[in-house]
C-alpha cells in the first residue's frame, strides 16, 4: 500500500478516520488526565446522572463513567489489535505457504490448522479463563484469543490462494521464472490486501466481542477493566432495568462506534489500494 | 435493474420472518384456555404455589436416587417429599422430633447406643405405613453398598442397627456420639442421612436403581414435571393428615407447588413483576429494588429498610490462611481489621443492609442472644497487647442515623433495637494505629505510601472470591480490597468459578479469601460447627483439608473443643466453654469477621399470603430447607 | 487412482486432525487447579449444606473412585480413547451422576440442529443476498446504508442484544415467551407451531447477529470480484446487471462463502453457548456450560468431542466438494 495518501481519499474514509481518531485519543490520550484510578470504587458519589461535575455520570460503584470509559476504551484497544495483528498476519502468511507451496508443507500446515479449527473456541476459553484466575494481563489475554482466531484466515487465504493459482496471470508469473516467494509477494499478496484488511476488521471485532462475551459471563480479565468488563459490572448491577443509559450506554455505542469506523477506514484504504493496482 | 427486485423481495424477507410472529404467538397459545391464568404446567395459578428453582434446569430429571452423587434435590424433592427423622426450628436454633416422636433416648452413659421412638401413624406417600423396618433397611442398605459415597460417611457414625418393635429402633455407634440427632437429623438446609421405603427399594440395586417417582414421607408429590427438566409440579397428598407435615403442623395451604427455573437475573426480575413467582432464591439489592419498583406485592423480610433477612447462618469475613506469611501474625490479622472502615464497606458492598458481628459466629438471632450481647461488655474491656482498647460500640447508631437521614424514617430509634437489626458493634477503624502494630512487625512504606514486606518487597496481596454466585462474599471482597488498598496494601480480587474456588479452599492456596464455611452457627451449641477449628485436622498446604482450611493449630481452642465433644447439647457447660473460645478467637483473630449474611428472598403477597415475615417470626425464609415444609399449613390463597 | 490417493490422504488427516483436537481438549480441563470432586464439594458448600470433617473426607475419597479418576494421566487418556473412539460410550455424567453423557447429548441435540441449522441459514442467505448486492452496487446509498446497518448492529454485544429483544418481545409486547419451554409431545402441527414460536426469539438473535459478519465479508469478496477483468468484460459487453451480479460476481465470491458456512454448520454442534445461556434452551451449549462450571470431565469431552467430529466432517466434505464447485482446482 505504498503512496495511499489521504487526500485521495473520500468522504467516508476521512469520516472513519475522524472517528478512529476520536476513539483511539479517548483511549489512548483521555486516561492519562484522569484524576484518580477510574477502576477504584467509592472515589465519587454512587449513580448520578449525566452532567454537573460528572460528564457522563457516576456508576453504582462510585466510579466516574467518563474517566473509566477512556480506560476501558484504551484497554480493549490493546486486546482488539494485539489479537488482529497476530491472528491475520500469522494466519494469512500460514494460509499462502499453504496454499501455494503445496506439497508436504501444504499438509503439514493443513493439519495444524484444521486441527486448531475444529476445536471449539468458547468452552476452552472459559476453560482457559478459569486456568488464568482472572489475573491474566490483557497481553496474555490478547494472545489466548490469537490462538483461536488465526485458522479461520489461514484456512480461507488458502482457499483464495489455491483458487488465484490456477489463473492464467499466475502460469504467466511462473512461465516468466518469478520465483516462489516473489510470485507470492508480488502477484498474490496485493490480490488479497483487501480481503486482508476486511479480515483484520473481522478480527478485532472478533476479539472485543469474544472478551465481551467472556466478561459477561464473568470469566475475563475484571481487574483491568475494558469495554466488555464496563459492561459486565453495569449488567450486574442491572443498568439496563434501572434504565442507567448512562452506564451501560457509552462502552456499547463506543464499541459500535468504533467497528462502524475501522470498517469504513479499511474499505476506504481497500478501494485506494484498488486504484492504485489499476483497476 | 433486477436486483431491485431482489432487494425488495429480500425486503419482503424480513418482513415476513418479523411479521408472523404474532401469528405463531397465536399458533404456540391455541393449547390453554384463555379465561383463567394457568401455570407453566397447566394447573390454575390461584391453586398454585409457584417457587423458583435454584441453580439452572435439571438436566436429569427422572433421577431420584437420594444417595447417587449426582441426583438433583432443589426442584421440591429436598424440600417437600424427603422427611428427616428430626429437623431444625431456626427461631431457637434447635431441634425438633420430625419422623421420630421424640428426642433420641441414651441408652447408657458412653452415648454409643441410642434408642430412637418412630412417629406412628406415618404413611409414605403410595399408602404404605412407615415403620422401623424402613428405617433398619436404609441404615443396614447403606452400610452394605460402599459403591454409594454416602456409605462410608454412615460407617464412621453407625456400627449396627436393630429393631426393637414396630416403632423403635436401636443403634449402636462406633464412637462416642453425644450428638447423634444432629448425625442422623436436620440441623442446617437439611441430612445427607435421608430414610427410603423398604417395599419399594427391596430387591432393587441401590447403586443404579433411579427411584423414579420419588415415594416419601411429606405432604407432596411429584406429579408432573418438563422432560427439560425447567420445572416439576407437585400435587398435596390426598392423605396429607398421614405425612408428617399433616401429624405435626397441620394442612398445607396450596393445592399444587411448582418449582421452576426463571433464567437470569433479568428474567426474574421481569416474571417476578407480572406475578409469575411467588417465592424468591436470594437477589442482589440492586435486583431486589428494581423488583419491588415493579410490584408492589412483592417484600421482603422486613416491609422497611434493611429489607433482608440477616439470619442466615453463614457469617462472612476475610479469611486468612494463618501459616502463611504475613498471615501468620496475629498483629498483622489485627492491623487489618483495624485498617477497615467497616461502615465504608457495609455502604458499598450491600447498601449498608447488613448486620456486623465483631466475633467468630454468625451474628443470627439466637447466637446473638448467648454470645454477641452477653460478650459485649468483655469486648469494651478487651486491650492488645499494649494496652489499646479496639472495641467500637457505635455501629448500629451510626446506621440507623444514616439512614434515617436518607428518609428511611420507619427505623427505630433505641439503640437497642438497632443492635438487632444491625448488630452489637465492630473494631474501630484506626489506619494510624493499624500503621503502628505493621511498623512494630518490620513492614514499611515506600515513597509512595504502598507497603512493603519486612523482607523489603512490596505487599501484594491476592483476595480469592466467589465468580458469579454467593453475591455477598464477592461484593464484600471487592469493597474491603478497596480499604486495605486506600491503606497502601496493593490488594487484587481474584474470581475463582465453584470448583476452582473450593480448591482453593481446601488446598489452603488461596491466601487470603472471602470465604464462609468455617464460620457457621445456628443454634445455640455450635459444637458441630466449630469443630473443624480443632489444630488435629490442620495438614501443611497443599494438602487437601478436610477441616480447618484456614490451618489454625491454636491449643487453647482445641482443648476447649475436645471439652465440649462429650457433653450433651443442653449442658449448660456448652454455652461456657464457647464465650471462653471466642473470647481466643478475638486475640488470635484467625479471620476477620464482618457480617451475618443478608438474603433478599422476597415473597409475593399477590396469590399467597402468610408467609414468614419479621413481623410474624414463625420461621426463617429459607425456602430451599428441608424445614420448609412445615411452613406450608400457614400459607393463605389471596385470590 | 488420484482421486483414491486423494481420498485416502484426506482421511487419513481427518482421523488425525480428531486425534489432536480430542487430546488438547482432553488435557486442558486436566490442567485445572480443581476439579469434579472440588466441584460438587464446592455445590454442596454453596448450597448452605454442612459435612462433617470425616464426612468431607470420606466423601472425597468414594467420589474419586466412583468417578474413575484415579490412577496417571495416561491410565485415564487410554481408557477415555478406548471407550469413547472404540465403543462410542463416553460414560456417566459426573455432575449428574450417574446419569449418561450420552443420553445427555442425545436429549439436547435435536433442539440445538433444530435452532442452529435454522437460524444460520438463514443469516447466511440473508447475509449474502445482501453482501452481494452492496458489493456489486457499492456506490450506491442504498448499498452504503445497508453495509452501516450491518457493521453497527453486528458489534454490539450479543448479550445486550438478546436482553434488549427480550424486554421488546417477550415483556413490554409480550408475544414470545421469555424463556424456551417445550413439553415434548407427538409430532403434530401444534407441536411444531409451539417449537417454532418458543425457538423464535434466540433464532431472531442469532440471525441479527449472523447476518452482519456475512454482509461484510461478502461484500467484500463479491467487491473485489467486481473488479477483475471478467467482470468488466462482461459490464463492457453489456450483459445485463442481474445477471453479472448472480452469474459473474456472485458465483465466484460466494466459494469462501460455502466453505465458511460448512464449517459454521460444523460448529453448529457446539451449541450457542450464550443464547442458550439467556434464553433457557436446552441444547448442547447449555449442557457444555454446566459441564464447564462442575468440572463435568466426561460430559464436557462428549460436547466437545461431538463438535469436534462435525468440524472435522465439514471440512473434509468441503475439500471433498470443492472441485465441483471451482473446476479450476483439481484433485491432488
Amino acid at each position: 500500500m505504498r503512496g495511499l495518501r489521504l487526500r485521495d481519499a473520500g468522504v467516508e474514509l476521512r469520516i472513519g478516520v475522524a472517528l478512529l481518531l476520536a476513539i483511539i485519543i479517548l483511549g489512548l490520550v483521555v486516561p492519562a488526565f484522569a484524576p484518580e484510578d477510574p477502576r477504584r470504587w467509592n472515589t465519587v458519589p454512587r449513580n448520578l446522572a449525566p452532567g454537573g461535575d460528572y460528564l457522563l455520570g457516576t456508576t453504582s460503584q462510585g466510579q466516574d463513567v467518563f474517566w473509566l470509559l477512556a480506560l476501558s476504551v484504551r484497554n480493549s484497544l490493546w486486546v482488539g489489535f494485539t489479537v488482529g495483528v497476530i491472528a491475520t498476519l500469522f494466519g494469512a502468511v500460514v494460509g499462502m505457504a499453504a496454499g501455494y507451496v503445496g506439497g508436504l508443507p501444504d499438509r503439514v500446515l493443513t493439519l495444524l490448522t484444521d486441527s486448531f479449527i475444529v476445536i471449539p473456541a468458547l468452552p476452552i476459553l472459559i476453560l482457559f479463563s478459569a486456568l488464568l484466575e482472572g489475573r491474566a494481563s490483557l497481553l496474555l489475554v490478547g494472545c489466548v484469543l490469537a490462538v483461536f482466531n488465526w485458522p479461520r484466515p489461514a484456512r480461507q487465504t488458502r482457499a483464495l490462494v489455491l483458487s488465484l493459482r490456477e489463473r492464467e496471470f499466475m502460469r504467466t508469473a511462473w512461465f516468466a521464472g518469478s520465483n516462489t516467494l516473489q510470485i507470492i509477494r508480488r502477484e498474490i499478496a496485493p490480490y488479497l490486501t483487501g480481503w486482508f484488511i476486511a479480515n483484520f476488521v473481522y478480527t478485532v471485532l472478533i476479539a472485543i466481542a469474544t472478551e465481551t462475551g467472556l466478561a459477561v459471563i464473568g470469566l475475563s480479565n475484571l481487574q483491568d477493566t475494558t469495554l466488555g468488563g464496563m459492561i459486565y459490572w453495569a449488567l450486574r448491577h442491572q443498568a439496563i432495568l434501572a434504565e442507567r443509559w448512562y452506564w451501560i450506554g457509552p462502552p456499547t455505542l463506543v464499541i459500535i462506534v468504533l467497528s462502524v469506523a475501522l470498517f469504513v477506514v479499511s474499505s476506504g484504504l481497500s478501494k485506494l489500494s484498488a486504484r492504485r493496482r489499476g483497476l | 435493474m433486477k436486483y431491485r427486485y431482489r432487494v425488495i423481495a429480500a425486503a419482503f424477507a424480513i418482513g415476513a420472518i418479523l411479521g408472523c410472529g404474532p401469528f405463531l404467538s397465536h399458533l404456540g397459545a391455541m393449547g390453554t384456555a384463555p379465561e383463567e391464568v394457568t401455570t407453566e404446567a397447566g394447573t390454575p395459578r390461584s391453586e398454585t404455589l409457584v417457587i423458583e428453582l435454584g441453580g439452572g434446569r435439571v438436566a436429569n430429571p427422572t433421577q431420584t436416587n437420594p444417595y447417587m452423587p449426582g441426583t438433583p434435590l432443589t426442584h421440591g424433592y429436598h424440600q417437600l417429599n424427603i422427611s428427616h427423622l428430626w429437623d431444625v426450628d431456626t427461631v431457637t436454633g434447635e431441634q425438633f422430633p420430625a419422623v421420630a416422636a421424640e428426642p433420641a433416648e441414651p441408652l447408657g452413659d458412653d452415648h454409643r447406643q441410642w434408642r430412637i421412638h418412630l412417629r406412628q401413624g406415618l404413611h409414605w406417600s403410595d399408602g404404605v405405613e412407615f415403620t422401623a423396618d424402613d428405617v433398619e433397611f436404609t441404615i443396614s442398605m447403606l452400610l452394605e453398598t460402599p459403591a454409594l459415597p454416602y456409605s462410608g460417611v454412615l460407617s464412621g457414625i453407625v456400627e449396627e442397627v436393630s429393631i426393637v418393635d414396630r416403632y423403635t429402633v436401636d443403634i449402636t455407634t462406633v464412637n462416642p456420639e453425644p450428638r447423634i440427632q444432629k448425625k442422623l437429623g436436620a440441623f442446617i438446609w437439611g441430612s445427607n442421612f435421608r430414610l427410603l421405603p423398604k417395599h419399594v427399594w427391596e430387591g432393587e440395586d441401590p447403586a443404579t436403581f433411579n427411584d423414579f417417582p420419588p415415594v416419601g414421607l411429606g405432604p407432596y408429590v411429584l406429579v408432573d414435571h418438563d422432560p427439560q427438566g425447567y420445572w416439576f409440579l407437585w400435587q398435596r397428598r390426598e392423605d396429607w393428615e398421614r405425612s408428617d407435615v399433616g401429624m405435626i403442623s397441620g394442612e398445607p395451604g396450596p393445592e399444587y407447588i411448582l418449582y421452576q427455573y426463571f433464567g437470569t437475573d433479568e428474567k426474574r426480575i421481569l416474571s417476578g413483576a407480572s406475578n409469575e413467582i411467588d417465592i424468591f432464591l436470594d437477589l442482589s439489592p440492586d435486583s431486589f429494588e428494581l423488583l419491588k419498583q415493579r410490584n408492589p406485592n412483592v417484600r421482603a423480610w422486613y416491609d422497611h429498610f434493611p429489607y433482608a433477612n440477616m439470619d442466615d447462618p453463614a457469617q462472612r469475613g476475610i479469611y486468612f490462611v494463618t501459616v502463611t506469611p504475613p498471615y501468620d501474625s496475629p498483629q498483622v490479622r489485627w492491623a487489618l481489621t483495624l485498617a477497615t472502615n467497616i461502615d465504608q464497606v457495609a455502604l458499598s458492598a450491600y447498601d449498608g443492609m447488613l448486620r456486623v458481628s465483631p466475633i467468630h459466629l454468625p451474628p443470627v438471632a439466637a447466637l446473638m442472644d448467648a454470645y454477641h450481647m452477653p460478650l459485649e461488655s468483655w469486648m469494651k474491656e478487651f486491650t492488645l497487647a499494649d494496652g489499646y482498647q479496639p472495641y467500637d460500640p457505635g455501629y448500629a447508631v451510626r446506621m440507623g442515623q444514616e439512614f434515617r437521614d436518607r428518609g428511611m424514617t420507619e427505623l427505630p430509634t433505641s439503640e437497642g433495637e438497632l443492635k438487632e437489626i444491625f448488630g452489637v458493634g465492630w473494631w474501630r477503624y484506626d489506619p494510624q494505629k493499624a500503621e503502628q502494630l505493621l511498623e512494630e512487625e518490620g513492614f514499611s512504606r515506600d515513597s509512595n505510601g504502598q507497603w512493603r514486606l519486612p523482607g523489603g518487597e512490596r505487599w501484594q496481596m491476592n483476595i480469592v472470591a466467589p465468580a458469579g454466585f454467593e453475591p455477598q462474599a464477592e461484593r464484600l471482597a471487592f469493597a474491603v480490597a478497596e480499604e486495605w488498598r486506600r491503606f497502601g496494601v496493593d490488594a487484587t480480587v481474584v474470581q475463582k468459578e465453584g470448583a476452582g474456588f473450593a480448591a482453593d479452599y481446601f488446598s489452603g492456596a488461596f491466601g487470603v479469601g472471602s470465604y464462609w464455611s468455617m464460620s457457621l452457627g445456628l443454634g445455640p451449641d455450635v459444637y458441630d460447627v466449630m469443630e473443624p477449628w480443632h489444630k488435629r485436622f490442620v495438614v501443611p498446604v497443599g494438602e487437601h483439608a478436610a477441616a480447618n482450611q484456614v490451618r489454625f493449630a491454636n491449643d487453647e481452642i482445641s482443648r476447649l473443643l475436645d471439652e465440649m465433644s462429650v457433653l450433651t447439647s443442653d449442658d449448660p457447660r456448652v454455652i461456657e466453654l464457647t464465650r471462653e473460645m471466642l473470647k481466643e478467637f478475638v486475640r488470635e483473630m484467625p479471620y476477620i469477621p464482618m457480617f451475618g449474611t443478608s438474603k433478599f428472598v422476597p415473597v409475593n403477597t399477590y396469590y399467597w399470603d402468610g408467609f414468614p415475615t419479621a413481623d410474624n417470626h414463625y420461621e426463617g425464609p429459607w425456602w430451599w430447607w428441608s424445614n420448609f415444609k412445615y411452613t406450608l399449613p400457614n400459607l393463605v390463597r389471596e385470590r | 487412482m488420484r482421486f483414491v490417493a486423494f481420498l485416502l490422504t484426506k482421511l487419513l488427516v481427518y482421523v488425525l486432525i480428531i486425534v489432536i483436537g480430542v487430546t488438547v481438549v482432553f488435557l486442558v480441563p486436566r490442567l485445572l487447579p480443581s476439579g469434579p470432586v472440588e466441584a460438587l464439594l464446592a455445590r454442596i458448600m454453596a448450597g448452605g449444606g454442612f459435612m462433617e470433617p470425616a464426612q468431607v473426607e470420606s466423601m472425597r475419597v468414594s467420589l474419586t473412585q466412583t468417578f474413575g479418576l484415579e490412577g496417571t494421566l495416561w491410565e485415564q487418556y487410554r481408557g477415555f480413547i478406548e471407550r469413547v473412539l472404540l465403543a462410542g460410550d463416553f460414560g456417566p455424567s459426573l455432575a449428574m451422576f450417574p446419569t449418561s453423557v450420552n443420553v445427555l447429548i442425545r436429549q439436547a441435540l435435536p433442539w440445538t440442529l433444530g435452532l442452529l441449522l435454522t437460524a444460520t441459514i438463514i443469516a447466511w442467505i440473508l447475509g449474502n443476498v445482501i453482501g452481494v448486492i452492496a458489493g456489486y452496487r457499492k456506490d450506491k446509498a442504498f448499498s452504503k446504508v445497508l453495509e452501516l446497518i450491518a457493521v453497527a448492529v453486528y458489534p454490539i454485544p450479543y448479550y445486550i442484544l438478546a436482553l434488549i429483544l427480550i424486554i421488546l418481545l417477550a415483556y413490554l409486547w409480550p408475544v414470545f415467551p421469555m424463556s424456551v419451554h417445550v413439553r415434548s409431545a407427538p409430532l403434530s402441527l401444534r407441536f411444531l407451531a409451539t417449537v417454532v414460536h418458543n425457538s423464535f426469539l434466540p433464532a431472531l438473535s442469532i440471525i441479527i447477529v449472523g447476518v452482519g459478519w456475512w454482509v461484510i465479508s461478502m461484500k467484500a469478496l463479491s467487491s473485489s470480484v467486481c473488479e477483475e477483468d471478467f467482470v468488466q468484460f462482461a459490464r463492457l459487453r453489456r450483459v445485463s446487471d442481474g445477471t453479472i451480479m448472480t452469474r459473474y460476481v456472485a458465483r465466484n465470491a460466494i466459494l469462501p462463502q460455502i466453505t465458511a458456512l460448512a464449517l459454521m454448520i460444523g460448529g453448529v454442534f457446539n451449541g450457542a453457548l450464550i443464547t442458550e445461556i439467556i434464553f433457557d434452551y436446552p441444547g448442547l451449549g447449555s449442557l457444555t456450560y454446566m459441564a464447564v462450571m462442575q468440572s463435568d470431565y466426561n460430559l464436557l469431552m462428549g460436547t466437545v468431542t461431538l463438535s469436534i467430529v462435525a468440524v472435522a466432517t465439514a471440512t473434509l466434505v468441503i475439500d471433498l466438494l470443492y472441485p465441483f464447485f471451482d473446476p479450476r482446482i483439481r484433485y491432488r
